[in-house]
C-alpha cells in the first residue's frame, strides 16, 4: 500500500524536471528540424563535395552512440579549451544526432516524389527553387511527417540520457530521489514512466493531426 | 478509283499552297540542326534536322523506342542534346552566344528560352496536393507574374474550354484520367506557349476516355495560333489534325509531308508496312 501523499510528493519533486525534459524536447527538436534539412537538401546537393561532406557527417552521426557523443562534448571538449554550458550540450549532441536520422527521412522523402512531377515544373518554366518550393516540398513534406513523428518520440526518450552528464531532467531527479529513498524505487521510476508517457502521447497526436492536415488532396 | 487519286491531288495541291504561304511569311519556330542524342551506348537520335513553322501542326508517328519522345524531351529541355543545336524562335536553346561563341547554356538561359515551349505529357503529371484551379494558376502567378485574379480569369477561361469548370475546386485524384489530360492541357495552355508538345496524350487512358480528350486536341489545333507536336500512335487523329506527318524511325525522320500523301502514297517500305499495322493505314492502300 503506498499512501497518496507519498505518490504527491514524488510528482511533486519530479515536476521541475518534467519541465526541463519538455525544454530539452522542444529545443533539440527545433535543432533536429532545421539540421534535417541541412543534411537533407545536403546529401542532394548537385555539387559532389557537399554530397560527400554531408554524407559523412551524416554516417558518423548515426554510426556512434549519442551517449558517447554526450561525454564527449561534455568531457573531452572542455579539455581542448572549449566548455559549452551543459544545458546546451545536452540540446547540441540531441538535435544533431536526431538531426542526422532526420537527414534521411528529408532525403529520401524528396527522392520519393515521381520524375514527372519536377517535369512538369520545367513544362511550366519554374525555377529550380519553385519547383522545390511549390511542389516537390508540399508533396515530401507529406510524406516526411509521420517518420518525424517517431523521431519526435525517440528524441523524447532520449533527452533522459543526459541525465548522464548532470542535466536535472526527470530521470536525474528520479534517480537522486531514490538514492536517498531506495524503499520508493518501485512507486519513483512507475511515475517516471508514466510522466514520459503524459508528454509523449500528445506529441503522437500531434503528429497524426499534422498527418491528417497534411493530406488534402490524396484518396 | 480515279476518283479518289483526283481527290488525294486536290487535297496535296492544298496542303502546297498553304506550306509556301507559310514558308514567305515567317521563319520556323523550331529548327533542329543535327541533332544527335545518346543514352550511354544507345544512340537514340541520330542527326535530325526538323523545322516547325508558326502555328504549323506536324504529327509525329513511328515505331515504339525509335526516339519520338526523346524528340519532344529535348525541346521541353528535360533532356539534353548530345551534340547539335535547337533553335526556338531565332534564339539557340542549349546554347547561348558569348563573344560570338556558342558556349553551353545555363539554366538562366534556358529559363528565358523555354518560355515558348509548353508540353502535355502521357501520364498527366498533375499537381496532387492542389486544386484543378491552382494547379492552372500556379505558373501564371509565379512564373509569369500575372496577379492573382488575372491568373485567376485565365484559368476558368481554359477550364471552360476543356469543359471542366465545375471541377475547379476538385483535387486531380477525383478526376477520371481523361479529365486529368485535359486539366493537364488547360494548364500548358495558360501559359500561352508557341509551341505544344502532346507526347501520346492518349495511351495511358481508358479508351472510353480518349475520344473527349482528342476532341479538345482537336478545337485547340482548329484555332491555329500555336505550333503543335503531337506524337501519337492514334493514325486517324494524326490525318485529321495535323499539316504534316513525320515518319520516325531508327532515330530519324525517314518521311514526311502532307497527310493526305503520307498516308495514302507512303513511299518507303518501312513506313508502308508500318502503317499496315493500323487499320487506317489497311483502308487506304486498298
Ligand atoms: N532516360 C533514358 N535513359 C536511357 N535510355 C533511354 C532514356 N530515355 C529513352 N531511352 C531509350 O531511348 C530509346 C528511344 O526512346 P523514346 O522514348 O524516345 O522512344 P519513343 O519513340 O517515344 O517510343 P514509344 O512509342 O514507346 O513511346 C529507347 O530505346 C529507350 O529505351
Ligand atoms: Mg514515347
Amino acid at each position: 500500500m503506498v499512501p497518496i501523499d507519498v505518490i504527491a510528493h514524488i510528482f511533486d519533486r519530479l515536476l521541475p524536471g518534467a519541465a526541463v525534459t519538455v525544454q530539452l524536447t522542444v529545443l533539440s527538436a527545433i535543432l533536429a528540424f532545421f539540421l534535417s534539412f541541412l543534411g537533407g537538401f545536403g546529401r542532394l546537393s548537385k555539387f559532389r563535395i557537399i554530397r560527400f561532406v554531408s554524407a559523412f557527417l551524416v554516417e558518423f552521426f548515426r554510426g556512434t552512440s549519442l551517449l558517447v557523443q554526450l561525454f564527449w562534448l561534455y568531457f573531452a571538449l572542455p579539455l581542448l579549451g572549449l566548455e559549452l554550458p551543459t544545458g546546451l550540450v545536452g540540446i547540441l549532441a540531441l538535435g544533431i544526432n536526431y538531426g542526422a536520422y532526420g537527414s534521411e527521412v528529408v532525403r529520401s522523402a524528396i527522392l520519393s516524389i515521381p520524375q514527372g512531377q519536377t517535369e512538369a515544373g520545367i513544362a511550366l518554366n519554374m525555377t529550380p527553387g519553385q519547383r522545390m518550393r511549390l511542389i516537390i516540398l508540399p508533396q515530401a513534406f507529406r510524406t516526411m511527417l509521420p517518420s518525424f513523428g517517431n523521431l519526435l518520440i525517440e528524441l523524447l526518450k532520449g533527452t533522459a540520457l543526459v541525465s548522464l552528464i548532470t542535466i536535472p531532467d526527470m530521470t536525474f531527479e528520479a534517480k537522486s530521489m531514490r538514492t536517498n529513498a531506495e524503499e520508493y524505487t518501485l512507486q519513483i521510476f512507475g511515475i517516471l514512466l508514466i510522466l514520459y508517457f503524459i508528454i509523449g502521447y500528445p506529441l503522437s497526436l500531434l503528429t497524426r493531426w499534422a498527418e491528417r492536415r497534411f493530406s488534402v488532396g490524396r484518396s | 478509283m480515279s476518283a479518289e487519286e483526283t481527290q488525294t491531288a486536290t487535297l496535296e495541291k492544298e496542303e502546297e499552297t498553304q506550306g509556301t504561304e507559310k514558308k514567305e511569311e515567317a521563319l520556323p519556330i523550331v529548327r533542329y540542326r543535327k541533332v544527335s542524342k545518346s543514352f550511354g551506348e544507345n544512340q537514340v537520335l541520330k542527326e535530325v534536322d526538323f523545322d516547325l513553322m508558326p502555328g504549323e501542326r506536324v504529327a509525329i508517328i513511328g515505331p515504339s523506342g525509335s526516339g519520338k519522345t526523346t524528340l519532344a524531351r529535348l525541346l521541353m529541355t528535360l533532356e539534353k542534346p548530345t551534340s547539335g543545336t535547337i533553335e526556338v524562335d531565332g534564339r539557340q536553346l542549349w546554347h547561348k552566344e558569348v563573344k560570338g561563341k556558342l558556349v553551353e547554356a545555363n539554366e538562366k538561359h534556358l529559363h528565358e528560352v523555354r518560355g515558348d515551349i509548353g508540353m502535355v505529357f502521357q501520364h498527366f503529371n498533375l499537381f496532387p496536393h492542389m486544386t484543378i484551379l491552382r494547379n492552372l494558376t500556379e505558373a501564371p502567378v509565379k512564373v509569369l507574374g500575372l496577379s492573382k485574379e488575372e491568373a485567376r480569369e485565365r484559368a476558368m477561361g481554359m477550364l471552360e474550354k476543356v469543359g471542366l469548370t465545375d471541377k475547379a475546386k476538385a483535387y486531380p485524384a477525383n478526376l477520371s484520367g481523361g479529365q486529368q489530360q485535359r486539366v493537364a492541357i488547360a494548364r500548358a495552355l495558360v501559359m500561352r506557349p508557341k509551341v505544344m508538345l502532346f507526347d501520346e496524350p492518349t495511351s495511358a487512358l481508358d479508351p472510353e476516355t480518349v475520344g473527349e480528350v482528342l476532341d479538345v486536341i482537336k478545337e485547340i489545333a482548329a484555332e491555329g495560333e500555336m505550333a503543335m507536336m503531337l506524337i501519337t500512335h492514334e493514325m486517324s487523329f494524326a490525318r485529321d489534325v495535323s499539316d504534316r506527318v513525320a515518319f520516325f524511325d531508327e532515330g530519324c525522320i525517314q518521311e514526311q509531308g502532307p497527310p493526305s500523301k503520307l498516308f495514302v502514297q507512303p513511299e518507303s517500305e518501312r513506313l508502308q508496312s508500318f502503317l499496315s499495322r493500323f487499320n487506317l493505314g489497311e483502308e487506304n492502300s486498298q
